[in-house]
Formats: structure tokens, C-alpha cells, sequence
């Protein structure tokens, strides 16, 4: 009689770690076995997402693992085939997935139940040493070269194991004792210091072994052990260690394999601190994702500003993930935005409710998510029109003390204040929509810019917290003005061409000609504003929506005759030349020097040079093209 | 019996996906419901889309009419097998109970249904309560919606079982008994599920509506007739 079990048992048996097995222990953990079928395309496993109850063993067709959010991103780390397993992560202790995996063909899977491997795994040596090595060279040898090319996607928690050295992460604090002492010491040592563990060394004091608070459990409390026998007696052998430059994610693996939680960390030849699976697990809550958790949780302005201090602290984890400048950008703006939700929030509690709907939004490199270091901000309120002018003094008042407390939470957590006053706290800047409507009008339609609405970064505005149809009317109401208006667009195709690119920077060397900054390159004036401006205007021409440098180029794509030419080439001159501004005022902060957008162009190598020259010469063409179409109003 | 006293607890909003089945097929000595009989029931369960591969039932039962050649060369069981097999009263209590709940699937299963209900008809005075889906009615209407997919090409011989395996790549085993084409027509559902889900038919009883071979009323039409075939 046909078997349909007998099929996956002779099936299983020529699949690693299964192979090893007897037939009796192959009945054993097929008990709950079942079929899957995924047509091709399916995402089997998400990454971030749960893995499940299941270990996956392909029995036909083929699955590509990737991580990344979006197929933009997404990197290929490996594919599977025929007798290959999915999901086996969730063996070692994880419970969410670390990539996607999806089927490239239709696949059928066997569904082994997790419970029951991680079982098998205790009990059985080869299966354990099977699915410790699967993941090394998994995810060491493939994983590790793979995300190290530039496009990386950000993974971040995953990704910093492999670029982070021991050294930054261990505990400094490392207590030795002599080897001899008894096992009564050695916790009275552990005991007194507060530590989980302590290293035993020689009389050259050198590192011989390792006793944990697990030692103690496991081989004395649980075995009877006479606690005045040698300590010697229960360490942990062999002295496993790692070397303080390592990765990480060595020291993970390291943890994984031997299944220890302590690690000595050498350096030199020395112990030089402990590193501990606790360190790791905290350290993975450095990414930006954890942090915006944390600043959700925060009840006041004592917890938020140390968390919002911590953002400087990413840029550099994320530039060190190879991390280009734009995706930068959007992270940084992702938890800003965060931070100044919660200060709102929190002055809403302190003050009260505000008399009327607001929305709070920003504009300028903030309003497009272009920003990295907080170098300025450039923030307003639009609130509801009021009904009255009585009502409307009351308004005023409730918003200058909401606006002034605001800005003095802001700056605790780091938001540098504006040097031309482009905040909300200037009562300019803190108006009802009417008023907001009637200045972009004025300036629109009448070039007339009375107002302090003078400035082309306000069209980047963006809401960030409160009543967010505010400012989606007042962008209603802008487009409708923009609406043919040639004028205005030249006017601002004016501003747009106002900075060239200095083209014989390659021959010359020399950009600024006096001054502190004397042959030096100003990155933001001469390349990244050009382009920025460009986009603008061709964003206004056609009333796009979109904020974003990166967003307006795609969305223009198939509107604009220019984008639709130069899209790419925009794209990679902008990206190249806020990486290089990033990357700069990052070495500056490091040297603890003040930040700003200058290079030197002698610290480039010549491959940048020629990159810099490329885009500036993109940036050229679009003037130019810029140039022709609004000849008759440039100046 | 235990299934005589099930309530027939029922959302027909439930979602495809997480629905239990039972696939199920029987091998007969002909075709004929009033002179043939059932010689062996074969059955696998799904829980959504998982084929419970453990959880199957296979039984061979002693037939009432003697097997004709032709059917000893289809199923390759000869009447000395059968002979020590118990009878189909005793099988079909268990299949029954095997049932559970669950929703009865099965390749052109209104022949199956006939036959069973047919005996369980005559040894329990009453029918199988269970809901039915035929997988050659989901595949028919499949083809309505999918009509440039290539996978449902017309051709000759496309609603037999094997055929239609074969054009779905589920590989069938030389074997040719109740369980395992009750196994190949689970995997033939499995892979219309995501089909149908793609086509909006995520509910059960949408589903119901489009592949139960019997209408409402005629589950309870207790018939000499085969119905749909």
C-alpha cells in the first residue's frame, strides 16, 4: 500500500542534518509534518517578521533570501534549492526573521515543527554542529561579504554586528583572580563586584579560565559540589576568548557555537574586558528603530533630550554601514520628527490644550529629510483661522508661551537654535492658515514678498505633528496659485542658476578666494543648493506634492521634460555630494571641530575629484537648460 | 457516532486560508451505483493550506459485488486482497469520524459522495453532513478567470486527475490507490488556493458557492442518480 509518508521519510534522508538520523527518530519528528506549496513570488518569511513555528525544508523549487525593506534595497544574500532549509534562525534562540525569503520558482515545502529540531538539536551532537555551522557559513561567508558592498539596505540592528568592533561594546571592567582560590571566593569575588563572571589566571597572570554565575548554578549549586574545593575544578575549558578587534558578530557566533554567554576579550595579549550576550542584546538597541520606541515611551523632557542626544550617535553608526547620505536623511528626519512630536506633546500637557487646531511643520533641509547633524531648523505653525480678533489675541497668547517653551525643550535635545529666526516662536512664523494662504499669494502672484515668506525653502515645508489637513490646504491652495505662473518661475529660475558650479575647480584648485574658507570648496552652495533649487522649481512648475529633493526627482520622472532627461544624473550628483559633505562634517565632529559644508580639495582622492567634476558639470547642463527656457527673465 | 451529534457550527466568512479540509477519494468496482461498490477509501487532511501529511486514512474494505477485470487492472487490487478486508460498515464509521468537521474535497467528488453516502445511507439511516468542494469545479472555474494562463490550456483529458497534476508539476507516484490520488488532489487544491485568493474568492463560502458539486438542496437528495457526471 502507498505511503505518502514514506515519501518525506526517503526524502529527508538524503537532506542534511536529517541524513544522520535513524528511521525511528525520523518518525519522531515528521509526527506533526506538513506540506506547503508557494507560488512563485511569495514571500515566504518577512524580514523583521515572525519565523514562525515551522522549519522549512525545500523538497522542490527555489527561494532567493534578501534583506531590505523594498525591492529598491532589497540585497540578495543567498539561494536555496532542493534539500535546503528555511528558517532555521528561529533554532537559535531568534524569533523574528533577519531577511526576507522568497520564492523564485513555485515551491513545495516539508514544515518541520521548530520544537521538536531544537529538541533533536539537545539531544543529538551532529544535528547541533550541523545547523551551527549551516549558519556560519550562511551568514559569515556570504552575509558578511554580501552587505559589505556600498548599496547596502539599512538592517540596521543586524548590519552594525558586523561593523562594530569588540573593543566598543565589552565591559572594560574585567576582575581576575589567582587560579587556586576556592569556589567560595571565587562567587564572594563575584558577589562583591556585581559581575556575572570572573577570570582565573596563572601567577604570570595570564588568562587560564572562566567562572560564570551559570558554572556555579550548573556545576556546583545543582551537583552538590563542596563550595571549598578549587575553583579550577568548575571553570569553564576551553579558555574561549576574542580578540578585542573582532567583529560583533564573531563574538556572537562564538557565543552560539559554545553556547557560553561570557567571553574574555584580548587584546594584546591581555584580557581587556568581558563581553557578554547581555552587551550584545543592549547594543542592538542602539538602531535607529529602537530608539524611536524609546522616544514613544518617554513620559518627560529628563528622558527624551539624553535619547534625542543619541541621534548624533546614528548618523556615525549609519555612515559607518556605508549608508548613503539620502537614506541618511530620511532615518535622521524619521526620529527629529519624533522627538519634536513628543516635545509638543509634552507642552501640550504642561500648558493645556491649544485653543485651536495647529499643525506644526518644518521646512528648509529639515522640511526635505536632507538633513544629517542638526545644523539648523527651520520650523512654523499654521493654525485654524479664528473667528474673531478678540479670539485671535487669545490664540497668540496660548501659542508665545507654547512656541517659547517649545523652542527651549528643542534646543535640550539638541536642535540647534535658527540664526535668521525661522521658528515657530517668531510670531511671523506662527499664523492662521488665512494669513499663510494671503503671503505665499502676495509672493506668487505678485512678486510681492513683504512678508518674512521670502525664502524659496518654505515651499519645502512638511507637517510633523498636529492637524495635518492644515497643511495640506495651505499646499492646495500654493498649487493653485502656481498654476501658470511664469513670472513667479522665472523669478525663481533667477535664484535657481544664481550659484554655478565652478567648473575649472579640477584646474584650478581654488574655489573661495578670501577668507577663512580661502581655497576651499563650499559643497552646499556650489552643488547641492544648485540642484536642490533646479528641483524645486521644476517640482512647483508642476505643482508635485512632494517635499524631498530624491522624492521630487521621482515623482517628476514622467512629468518634466528635463527630469525626465536627467533624473539619474541628478540623482547620483546629488547623492555623491551630500555623502561627501556628510562624511566631512562627520571627520569634523569627530576632530571635535564646528561643522560645516567646506572641503578641502586636496584631502580628495582623484577618482572624488573626478566625481565632483562630473556633477558639477550635470549641474552645468541643467542651468543651462534652465537658462534657455527662461531666457527672456534671467537677469 | 460521534458526527451525528456534531452541530454544524458554520461561517462561510471564514477565510480559505484558515479553513480545515479533509481530501478524500475512493476507488469503486464500477460506476454503477445500484450493481458496484466501494473497495477502498483513501483520505489526508489540510489545515488551510498545510497537507497534514501524517494524518491520513487508508483502508481497503471487502467489496459487496466481486471486482471486474476491469477495475483489477485500474487499481491493481486483486479480489484475494480484498478478501481478508473488513467490511464497509465498519470503514465507514471511522471514515466518518476521520472526517470530523472538516470540508470534504475531492476530484469529480459527487461520484465519491454518491457511493459513501449511499452506505452511510443504509448502515447510520443518514447522509455525511460535511460540506463539499470539487477541485474539478474550482479548476473549471479558474480557467473563466484565468483564461490566458497557459497552465489552463484546453487539451484533451485537462479535468482527469493526472493530467491536471502533471500541468501543475505535483508529480504522481506509479502507485495508483485512494490515498495517494486523495494526496495529489490535496496538493492540486493547495495550489489553487492562492489562485483563487488572487481572483478575491478568500471566504469559504464564496468558495462553497463556486465548487460544491450539490446545491443546498441536494446535499439532502439522498438519490440513485450520480449527480454531476
Amino acid at each position: 500500500m502507498y505511503n505518502i509518508l514514506e515519501e518525506v521519510i526517503s526524502f529527508l534522508k538524503k537532506v542534511p542534518p536529517f541524513q544522520f538520523l535513524d528511521d525511528e527518530t525520523l518518525s519522531s519528528i515528521t509526527e506533526d509534518v506538513s506540506m506547503d506549496f508557494y507560488p512563485k513570488g511569495t514571500t515566504i518569511v518577512y524580514q523583521d517578521g515572525p519565523l514562525g513555528d515551522y522549519i522549512r525544508v525545500i523538497k522542490r523549487g527555489a527561494v532567493k533570501v534578501t534583506v531590505g525593506f523594498s525591492e529598491a534595497e532589497e540585497v540578495v544574500i543567498d539561494y536555496r534549492e532542493d534539500g535546503e532549509l528555511i528558517g532555521y534562525l528561529a533554532l537559535l534562540n531568534s524569533s523574528k526573521s533577519r531577511a526576507n525569503v522568497i520564492a523564485i520558482e513555485d515551491t513545495v515545502c516539508y514544515l518541520l515543527r521548530v520544537d521538536v529540531i531544537a529538541d533533536l538539536m539537545k539531544t543529538n551532537p551532529q544535528v547541533n554542529e550541523f545547523f551551527q555551522k549551516s549558519f556560519l557559513n550562511k551568514f559569515l561567508d556570504k552575509a558578511y561579504k554580501e552587505l559589505h558592498s556600498k548599496n547596502r539596505p539599512y538592517n540596521i540592528g543586524w548590519n552594525l554586528l558586523y561593523t562594530t568592533s569588540i573593543e566598543e561594546v565589552g565591559t572594560k571592567k574585567v576582575i581576575t583572580a589567582p587560579q587556586d582560590i576556592s569556589i567560595r571566593d571565587a562567587a564572594k569575588i563575584m558577589s562583591e563586584n556585581r559581575i556575572s563572571s570572573v577570570v582565573l589566571v596563572n601567577s604570570d597572570n595570564m588568562p587560564v579560565g572562566i567562572i560564570t554565575d551559570r558554572d556555579l548554578r550548573e556545576k556546583v549549586v545543582a551537583k552538590g559540589r563542596n563550595f571549598d574545593s578549587s575553583a579550577k575544578d568548575i571553570m569553564s575549558l576551553p579558555f574561549l576568548r576574542v580578540d578585542a578587534q573582532e567583529t560583533l558578530f564573531e563574538a556572537l557566533l562564538k557565543m552560539i557555537k559554545h553556547n557560553v554567554h561570557h567571553l574574555p576579550i584580548v587584546k594584546d595579549g591581555v584580557v581587556s574586558g568581558i563581553i557578554t550576550n547581555h552587551d550584545v542584546i543592549l547594543f542592538q538597541g542602539t538602531s535607529p528603530i529602537t530608539l524611536a520606541k524609546d522616544i514613544e515611551n518617554q513620559k518627560d523632557i529628563e528622558g527624551l533630550a539624553p535619547l534625542a542626544r543619541r541621534v548624533e550617535n546614528i548618523v556615525s553608526l549609519l555612515l559607518n554601514e556605508n549608508l548613503r547620505a539620502m537614506n541618511i536623511g530620511r532615518v535622521i528626519a524619521e526620529i527629529n520628527d519624533r522627538i519634536i512630536g513628543k516635545v509638543l506633546e509634552l507642552a501640550e500637557l504642561k500648558l493645556g490644550k491649544p485653543p485651536v487646531p495647529y499643525c506644526w511643520i518644518v521646512f528648509g533641509s529639515e522640511g526635505r529629510k536632507e538633513q544629517a547633524y542638526k545644523t539648523d531648523q527651520d520650523n512654523a505653525i499654521i493654525y485654524k483661522d479664528t473667528n474673531s480678533n478678540g479670539e485671535d489675541t487669545d490664540v497668540r497668547k496660548y501659542f508665545a508661551e507654547f512656541t517659547s517653551f517649545v523652542a527651549q525643550q528643542l534646543f535640550k535635545c539638541g536642535f540647534p537654535p535658527c540664526p535668521v529666526n525661522y521658528t515657530a516662536s517668531n510670531p511671523r512664523l506662527c499664523q492662521p492658515l488665512k494669513v499663510w494662504k494671503k503671503n505665499f499669494g502676495n509672493w506668487i502672484l505678485e512678486l510681492r514678498n513683504d512678508s518674512i515668506i521670502n525664502s524659496p525653502i518654505f515651499f519645502d515645508f512638511r507637517p510633523v505633528f498636529g492637524d495635518f489637513n492644515l497643511a495640506y490646504e495651505l499646499r492646495d491652495e500654493i498649487n493653485y496659485y502656481l498654476r501658470e505662473q511664469r513670472v513667479f518661475f522665472g523669478y525663481m529660475a533667477n535664484k535657481a542658476v544664481r550659484n554655478m558650479p565652478p567648473l575649472g575647480f579640477l584646474k584650478t584648485f581654488v574655489v573661495e578666494k578670501s577668507g577663512e574658507y580661502k581655497d576651499k570648496l563650499n559643497l552646499k552652495t556650489k552643488g547641492i543648493a544648485p540642484i536642490v533649487d533646479m528641483v524645486r522649481l521644476f517640482a512647483l512648475e508642476k505643482q508635485i506634492d512632494e517635499v524631498s529633493t530624491l522624492d521630487r526627482i521621482d515623482a517628476l520622472k514622467d512629468k518634466h521634460q528635463i527630469v525626465a532627461e536627467y533624473a539619474d544624473e541628478l540623482l547620483h550628483s546629488l547623492e555623491f555630494l551630500m555623502t561627501l559633505r556628510l562624511q566631512n562634517q562627520f571627520e569634523q565632529i569627530k576632530r571635535k571641530a564646528l561643522v560645516d559644508n567646506f572641503i578641502d580639495p586636496d584631502n580628495l582622492t582623484n577618482l572624488e575629484k573626478k566625481t565632483i567634476k562630473e556633477a558639477f558639470q550635470v549641474i552645468s547642463s541643467v542651468q543651462d537648460l534652465l537658462i534657455e527656457r527662461y531666457k527672456s527673465m534671467i537677469l | 457516532m460521534n458526527f451525528m451529534k456534531r452541530e454544524q457550527v458554520f461561517d462561510k466568512n471564514a477565510k480559505i486560508t484558515n479553513e480545515r479540509y479533509v481530501v478524500i477519494d475512493t476507488e469503486l468496482t464500477g460506476l454503477n451505483e445500484q450493481k458496484d461498490s466501494i473497495v477502498s477509501i483513501g483520505a489526508v487532511k489540510m489545515d488551510g493550506r498545510l497537507i497534514k501529511i501524517r494524518q491520513t486514512f487508508h483502508r481497503l474494505v471487502k467489496p459487496k459485488t466481486s471486482l471486474t477485470s476491469k477495475s483489477i487492472i485500474i487499481h491493481k487490487i486483486t479480489p484475494s486482497e480484498v478478501e481478508e478486508k473488513p467490511l464497509i460498515d465498519d470503514v465507514i464509521k471511522a471514515f466518518l469520524d476521520f472526517c470530523e468537521e472538516r470540508i470534504i474535497i475531492g476530484h469529480f467528488v459527487s461520484i465519491d459522495m454518491t457511493f459513501i453516502n449511499k452506505e452511510v445511507r443504509r448502515v447510520l439511516g443518514t447522509f455525511v453532513p460535511n460540506h463539499v468542494l470539487d477541485t474539478s469545479l474550482i479548476y473549471s472555474y479558474l480557467k473563466k478567470k484565468y483564461p490566458r494562463k497557459t497552465i489552463f490550456f484546453t487539451y484533451p483529458g485537462e479535468m482527469e486527475l493526472y493530467e491536471m497534476a502533471k500541468r501543475f508539476g505535483i508529480p504522481c507516484s506509479s502507485t495508483h490507490d485512494a490515498l495517494s490520488d486523495a494526496f495529489v488532489t490535496a496538493q492540486l487544491f493547495q495550489r489553487f488556493i492562492p489562485m483563487l485568493v488572487g481572483i478575491g474568492i478568500s471566504r469559504i463560502g464564496d468558495l462553497l458557492h463556486i465548487a460544491s458539486p450539490f446545491t443546498k438542496d441536494a446535499r439532502y437528495r439522498l438519490s440513485g442518480e450520480i449527480v454531476n457526471f
